[in-house]
């Protein structure tokens, strides 16, 4: 104990802090932005070392722009990117197209049986499915699968890949060097020309990803159903991958709307860090990107999710043991208090010497683990959720009194000298750790630029930690969590299921 | 290298108009890149050794304040007597949280999180690692904490009853998840109950839980003999090895007690298992011995390659992901991987998760494109995708001074030479197609698969023994 007490004194008379008010060292990188007329983005970052070069793309286009019966179409939109363009992808892309009409019209068919709900004539709509499938193979003959994939494979192209999110898209892969060119060729085909091909087949493909993270894992169907619960009105509580129903029923048609209204070059920030020449990558932006047209400038979402008058609390049946979230509503990421929440969920769960880490699983052994985080956006008000998970016999019940003790607490109990400090540290190593990987920066940069037009807006929030006081967390723990502000969400069996199941 | 013929009569620079048409030149101009060489070559770490023999090495890179020490061990928890299995397999947690002889578990928690240390301890089935990394100017608490945890661990009796807590959760949860099912039904089905298939303790090694226990696991496992060090980031090479000199004084020499890891059994087919789960999607896993270890050129790098073009990293231009995904929509996920090492014969096998509607449809699919490797031959044009995916992504083996320390640290465990990538990377621009249908044909028995099925056998499009005998597995029967 002696060796802790000399390591700790001897920090905090140490002169290594970083007041808030100076720039961390992200803030410092010589990032290079270049908007081009169109407000196509692009932030450049030359780093040396390895001959290599990260591409990240954000669009501004995410789950929260989907309209009514067509959530899950940003996600299977991201698929259908991966399909190729009128170039890429087919052998005769005019024949192509004088299919997908007929192919349509099949999938009309099938969405009008299905719309039928409980009428449904099921015989019926299985041989519309089947016909579905069979005209869509019919197009094949003039597909050639996969060919984006192929030439970036062939190429060395590493962590090829996109995902979806609430509030953005991106897409994302890293070259070597010396071929950093073939981003511009095929990105700008893809951004300006993509086709839907195989689309009903990678619906299909969408519902077995929904499968596979929901539907059969506890913690999926649990966090989808605890989002449901939260937000009654804002589109965050939708779930991003779609709802069933919707996924089996989107079609081609509003695909592509989604894509014409949100996948504009003024919605798109590109981040591209790496053994780079910035000149050559200006110059190429300029040539491949400047003359694609502008589409409608992205309009924030209109609905605000009105105030919670009363805690909500929810049960999810399933064949598993018991696991609990505890979300309350909290401001967008880019709010005056988020900092100080940040340092909040820190001192509250942030590693094996935060209050309820130390309570929950060292002193009391009533949890595996407890974590809190922030979601399941950043543009809009969202929610900070404490998920724990019981040992039994210990129950979900008595983790729910641990964290809200712990939150009324920290009025008696302000966050120490010493936790601040902690997390003061963690930011600080954290801000230099994450200049590592020139990946991850590539990601954070576009993230950041899209989401708040800053690149700089990710590393400032290291420093708005560093700043925060314990009055500042205080403050932040009256003013959100009130009972009547939090949503609760156990899992548990159904009550008819075999009563010793928790035990095998 | 530029392996495909240029037909390069398009000057893309002056062109990128030309593709932007609906049915432009997107391929033309692709084909018209030509890219400058790549100019590049990688450091090597400089390998040294301390006076008691253990390997170090050190490649120093000052570009950020940081710094990074790995630890491996040649050994692991197979090779410890069977009855402390369960003991192995927490120990790393317990070197982690169950302070030292110095240092409470409490003060152990506090140096790492007050000084934002990354430190991690595992123990693995046949090799364990230690990492601890930070900022460099923390380089004498890192080390020092670090050595301490792997020297001295204590083993509180206070933590030796959480682990034992969460272990007993593990395992009331450990059928929670149709993939957690999977995995340890495939390995008792195909491996018995031979250690390198475990991943999961038992309520009875639980009960044998002791600090004395865990001591004697870990002295075996960390010491002198057995260990390598790895160090890269912002620290001065003299300072480091005096550090590192002083981190060894007095650790005694390894004790006798470990054994050599057992042969393996693996479970020949053909063999259908089932193992029923209320799930809407089917967690299937098929296959049989690999037949093939790293020694065995040219057919080692033949597999590789076969293993790429069938779905272990050729993404969706593997037969599999083309075929169950792209083409028929009834998975999201669909692999293979054909494992091979260099101490002993490893698995083949391949996986994915099939809509339950489909299950037998797509099992079939699975097993046929298996078989199509020896039948319907890989093409030159196929071959050559994954030679060209590994000579041009070779730099991101190299990327920074910390990977390209991990790699050496790597081939000395498995005793391959320190140039093993260019080995590599040869043995792989070798491979013929006639080479990859020849392996396919002498190692992969698409009739004699071993297959493992999670899933809803009242949901299946037909039952599953129209693909041969099927024997259910209770899940209760999964031992562990």
């Amino acid at each position: 104990m002696r060796v802790l007490v000399w390591a700790v004194t001897l920090s905090l008379v140490a002169p290594g802090r970083v007041p808030a008010q100076e720039p961390s060292p992200g803030e410092r990188l010589p990032v290079v932005k270049h908007v081009l007329p169109n407000g196509m983005t692009f932030v450049f970052l030359r780093r040396s070392g390895a001959p290599t070069v990260s591409f990240v793309t954000h669009f501004r286009a995410g789950g929260v722009d989907e309209w009514t019966g067509i959530s899950g179409t940003a996600h299977l939109f991201e698929h259908m990117l991966f399909k190729g363009t009128h170039s890429i992808g087919t052998t005769d892309d005019a024949a192509e197209q004088a299919l997908f009409p007929v192919i349509d019209a099949v999938a009309d068919s099938f969405t009008s049986e299905f719309r039928k709900g409980a009428e449904v004539d099921s015989t019926r709509l299985e041989a519309l499915r089947d016909r579905l499938k069979q005209i869509e193979d019919s197009a094949r003959h003039f597909v050639v699968s996969n060919e984006l994939d192929r030439i970036l494979t062939e190429n060395g192209a590493q962590f090829l890949n996109a995902s979806t999110g609430n509030d953005l898209t991106n897409y994302f892969f890293q070259l070597p060097a010396n071929r950093a060119k073939l981003w511009f060729v095929l990105e700008s085909d893809r951004i300006r020309n993509p086709v839907l091909r195989e689309f009903y087949s990678e619906r299909e493909v969408v519902m077995e990803e929904r499968r596979l993270r929901v539907e059969t894992q506890p913690g999926g169907l649990l966090r989808e159903e605890f989002l449901q619960a939260a937000f009654r009105a804002h589109p965050y509580g939708r779930p991003v991958v779609g709802v069933a129903s919707e996924i089996q029923a989107v079609t081609r048609r509003a695909a592509q709307e989604y894509f014409k209204r949100f996948y504009g070059p003024n919605n798109a920030v590109v981040a591209i860090v790496g053994d780079i020449n910035v000149d050559s990558m200006t110059a190429w932006a300029d040539a491949y990107f400047a003359d694609v047209p502008a589409g409608e400038p992205h309009q924030p979402v209109v609905t605000q999710e009105p105030a919670q008058h009363g805690e909500r609390r929810i049960e999810v049946e399933f064949d598993a043991n018991p696991q609990v979230l505890i979300g309350y509503h909290v401001p967008d990421a880019l709010h005056a208090d988020a900092p100080a929440l940040e340092v909040l969920s820190a001192v509250l769960t942030g590693g094996r010497t935060s209050r309820l880490y130390q309570r929950l699983i060292i002193r009391d052994r009533v949890s595996t683990s407890i974590f809190s985080f922030e979601g399941p956006g950043q543009l809009y008000p969202r929610l900070l959720t404490f998920a724990g998970v019981p040992i039994a016999p210990h129950t979900t019940q008595e983790i729910e009194v641990a964290v809200y003790d712990e939150l009324g607490r920290l009025e008696r109990d302000p966050p120490t000298a010493s936790e601040l400090e902690r997390v003061r540290n963690q930011a600080q190593a954290g801000a230099i750790q994450r200049l590592q990987d020139n990946f991850g920066l590539a990601f954070q940069l576009s993230q950041s630029e899209a989401l708040w037009h800053d690149w700089r807006q990710t590393f400032k929030d290291d420093a708005a930690v560093a700043a925060v006081s314990a009055a500042d967390v205080q403050r932040v723990a009256r003013t959100y969590f009130a009972k009547a502000n939090r949503t609760v969400a156990t899992l548990v069996r159904a009550a008819t299921a075999d009563s010793t199941g928790g035990t095998h | 290298m530029r392996p495909r013929v240029l037909t390069g009569i398009l000057l893309c620079a002056a062109l990128p108009a030309a593709a932007q048409r609906p049915g432009g030149d997107t391929r033309a101009q692709i084909q018209a890149l030509q890219y400058p060489p790549l100019r590049f070559n990688p450091t090597t770490p400089k390998r040294v050794t301390l006076s008691n023999g253990v390997a170090v090495y050190l490649l120093e890179d000052h570009s950020l304040p940081l710094l990074d020490v790995e630890v491996v061990s040649k050994v692991g928890v197979a090779n410890l007597p069977d009855s402390l299995w369960g003991i192995g397999w927490q120990a790393d947690g317990l070197m982690r949280t169950g302070g030292t002889t110095r240092l409470s578990p409490d003060s152990v928690d506090q140096l790492i999180e007050f000084y934002a240390l990354n430190v991690f301890i595992s123990t693995g089935n046949d090799q364990s690692n230690a990492s601890f990394s930070g900022l460099s100017r923390y380089r004498d608490q890192l080390l020092d904490l670090g050595f301490d945890l792997l020297r001295n661990p204590r083993n509180d009796s206070s933590r030796v009853r959480i682990t034992a807590g969460q272990q007993l959760e593990a395992w009331r949860r450990r059928n929670d998840q149709p993939g957690s099912v999977l995995n340890r039904a495939w390995s008792q089905v195909m491996l018995g109950d031979h250690p390198l298939g475990r991943s999961q303790v038992t309520p009875n090694e639980v009960s044998g839980f002791t600090p004395t226990r865990f001591r004697w696991a870990q002295a075996r496992i960390f010491c002198p003999q057995n260990l390598l060090i790895g160090v890269s980031g912002d620290f001065d090479e003299r300072t480091l090895l005096a550090r590192l000199e002083t981190e060894f004084r007095g650790w005694p020499a390894c004790a006798p007690g470990l054994r050599p890891i057992p042969a393996l059994q693996v479970t020949t087919g053909p063999k259908i298992v089932l193992i029923e789960k209320d799930v809407n999607q089917t967690n299937i896993r098929m296959g049989h011995a690999g037949g093939i270890r790293v020694a065995d050129a040219p057919d080692y790098f033949a597999a590789q390659v076969a293993d790429f073009l069938l779905g272990g990293g050729g993404g969706f231009n593997s037969r599999l992901l083309q075929r169950v995904r792209s083409d028929s929509g009834f998975a999201y996920s669909a692999f293979s991987n054909w494992a091979a090492e260099t101490k002993r014969e490893a698995l083949f096998f391949a996986g994915g998760q099939i809509r339950a509607e489909k299950t037998v449809a797509g099992l079939s699919l699975m097993r046929q494109i298996i078989g199509s490797l020896a039948t319907d031959p890989v093409t030159a044009r196929d071959v050559q995708l994954a030679k060209d995916n590994e000579v041009n992504s070779f730099v991101f083996r190299f990327e920074n001074a910390g990977q390209i320390v991990q790699q050496q640290l790597g081939y000395a465990v498995e005793g391959l030479p320190a140039n093993w990538f260019d080995i590599y990377l040869k043995g792989i621009q070798a491979v013929t197609p006639a080479q990859v249908t020849d392996v396919a044909r002498r190692y992969l028995h698409p009739d004699r698969l071993v297959i493992v099925v999670v899933g809803k056998p009242g949901a299946f499009d037909k039952p599953l023994s129209t693909l041969g005998p099927v024997s259910t597995m209770p899940v209760d029967s999964i031992h562990r």
